[in-house]
């Protein structure tokens, strides 16, 4: 279990986390959504031990994290934002670093990496120096790197940017079949559908405080499970409704071009933002 | 467990890069021979200026070979790369970290001083490097290793190294006892200069060379610039709050 208290983050004067309490269960894949600037990768940033709190602390299973406690470092990986390493290596140098770091032995480390770089479709390219991928398959073989030493918490700061559809889905697939195997994940993204799609809960940081933490369909449920978009020549207004029968009701009323569909994880987002 | 990890990645680089590092360590200070001691040809403390300059050349090449080794690379890492981060997001200890980074520098400095000294081997000067002289080189070269670790660190652009390496480097290269004795600098400055790591490795391999013994002395001055920037080192590491 992850526990956030009272977790503080100040750059300055300005804040970007503040007063963040929070509960991730074991096993659970956890959604960190908010707009940019919310706080969501200065949190896992805090969670990486690449930030310091400036007040509050983070707590594992009953042990306070720090860039002291190794045993407790350990158990995470990351996967960061910024494509995290170094150009001039090879694939398989990355993978071996990493497992080194962690303190495999060479020879698992050397297995294992084959598994993990045939299973995200990067073995032809395992010679391959870093400066000479693309962008996707970096993005893979951070997510490969960080699986290789078998953690069991996993942070995934928007591990899917820059990726394109299919590749995206590939990823959702593995995600889902790490999580079926207990592995707790904290997952940050901006694409809505992602975190309906994988997470069992969400919290919405909105300019580095706590707004909201429940499941997606109940935060969808609450909002109404059924939209209506009024196209208006001033833009798209999108109305909720608890029930379909309301929905198609006010649909009908409408003289502008309408549409009706399910409300989705993305419009309680926006609703959220635009107040 | 974690410093020969570090080792084993700077190990890596050096096979990588072989040729260019091994012609980047020869070209300055082969220059430097050539130029002050075969080209202007003269006598200094008397005997040949080659003699005085060889123990300081390979002196301020184990300086550059380390520093560069560390500080310019470790800074990219960090600021370009945020390779750094995989290190400390990582249970490897970061004091192994640095320990590492410091032994692997040395090594390097310890290698490009071995090639000055494998180039001038035909010259056939007499000089005497044995067992204390590399020690003293080692030490000399994890000092500007810990120091290249500590300026990397504390660098918040690219730029910054290269600028710390033009105003703190490159002057001690030319002044540190390496192309003439700080003796004959002006009372004041004789000493301040005197005191810095790189004239006390000048001034100990020089005397072992001549087959005169050194003050230990110098390698407590060496130690101490070793724990000072070890702690800076640390400090940063386990106390900034933003890396």
């Amino acid at each position: 279990m992850i526990e956030l208290r009272n977790l503080t983050k100040k750059f300055g004067q300005f804040t970007a986390v503040e007063h963040l309490n929070l509960t991730i269960e074991s096993g659970e894949f956890f959604g960190l959504l908010g707009a940019n600037g919310a706080g969501k990768t200065t949190t896992i940033g805090m969670l990486s031990t690449l930030l310091l709190p400036t007040e509050g602390e983070i707590v594992v299973d009953g042990q306070r994290l720090s860039r002291k406690t190794p045993e407790l470092k350990r158990r995470f990986s990351v996967v960061t934002q910024e494509y995290s390493m170094r150009q001039d290596m090879t694939m398989d140098e990355i993978m071996e670093y990493q497992g080194r770091l962690y303190y495999m032995p060479v020879k698992k480390i050397r297995g294992r990496s084959a598994q993990l770089l045939e299973f995200c479709g990067l073995a032809p390219y395992h010679r391959r120096t870093v400066r000479k991928l693309s962008g996707g398959m970096k993005r893979r073989l951070m997510v490969a790197r960080a699986l290789l030493t078998e953690p069991e918490i996993l942070l995934l700061d928007e591990p899917t940017a820059g990726m394109d559809a299919l590749a995206r889905r590939q990823m959702w697939n593995l995600l889902r079949s790490l999580n079926e195997r207990n592995l707790t994940i904290l997952l940050t993204t901006h694409y809505m559908e992602e975190a309906q799609s994988l997470c069992g809960r969400v919290a919405f940081l909105k300019q580095g405080s706590l707004q909201e933490v429940d499941t997606p369909g109940h935060l969808i449920e609450a909002l109404g499970m059924y939209a209506v978009d009024v196209h208006t020549p001033e833009g798209a207004v999108s109305r909720f409704f608890a029930e379909r029968e309301q929905a198609v009701a006010y649909l009908s009323a409408q003289k502008e071009q309408c549409e009706l569909r399910e409300t989705t994880l993305e419009d309680v987002f926006v609703e959220r933002e635009a107040k | 467990m974690g410093i020969v990890t570090i080792l084993w990645e700077k190990w890596r680089e050096f096979r990588r890069d072989f040729y260019k590092i091994t012609l980047a360590a020869m070209i300055a200070p082969l220059m430097y021979l050539v130029v002050f001691g075969i080209g202007v040809q003269t006598m200094s403390h008397g005997e040949p200026y080659l003699n005085f300059l060889i123990p300081g050349v390979v002196s301020l090449t184990t300086m550059n070979g380390s520093f560069n080794a560390i500080a310019q690379n470790l800074n990219v890492q960090r600021l370009y790369e945020k390779a750094f981060d995989q290190v400390m997001i990582s249970p490897t200890p970061l004091w192994q970290f640095v320990v590492g980074q410091v032994i692997g520098g040395s090594l390097r400095g310890l290698y490009a001083g071995f090639v000055i000294l494998v180039l001038v081997w035909p010259v056939h000067t007499g000089l005497i490097f044995d067992g204390w002289s590399f020690l003293i080189l080692f030490l000399n070269g994890a000092v500007f290793s810990v120091i290249g670790v500590v300026v990397s660190f504390y660098a918040k652009s690219h730029t910054d190294v290269p600028r710390f390496s033009n105003y703190v480097i490159m002057p001690m290269a030319y002044l540190c006892n390496t192309f003439f004795s700080t003796e004959q600098m002006p009372r004041g400055l004789r000493e301040a200069v005197g005191i810095l790591p790189l004239s006390q490795t000048s001034g100990m391999i020089r005397s072992i060379a001549k087959g005169e013994g050194f003050a230990a002395v110098g390698i407590l001055i060496l130690a101490a610039y070793l724990i000072v920037f070890g702690l800076l080192a640390f400090l940063f590491l386990y106390r900034k709050k933003n890396l």
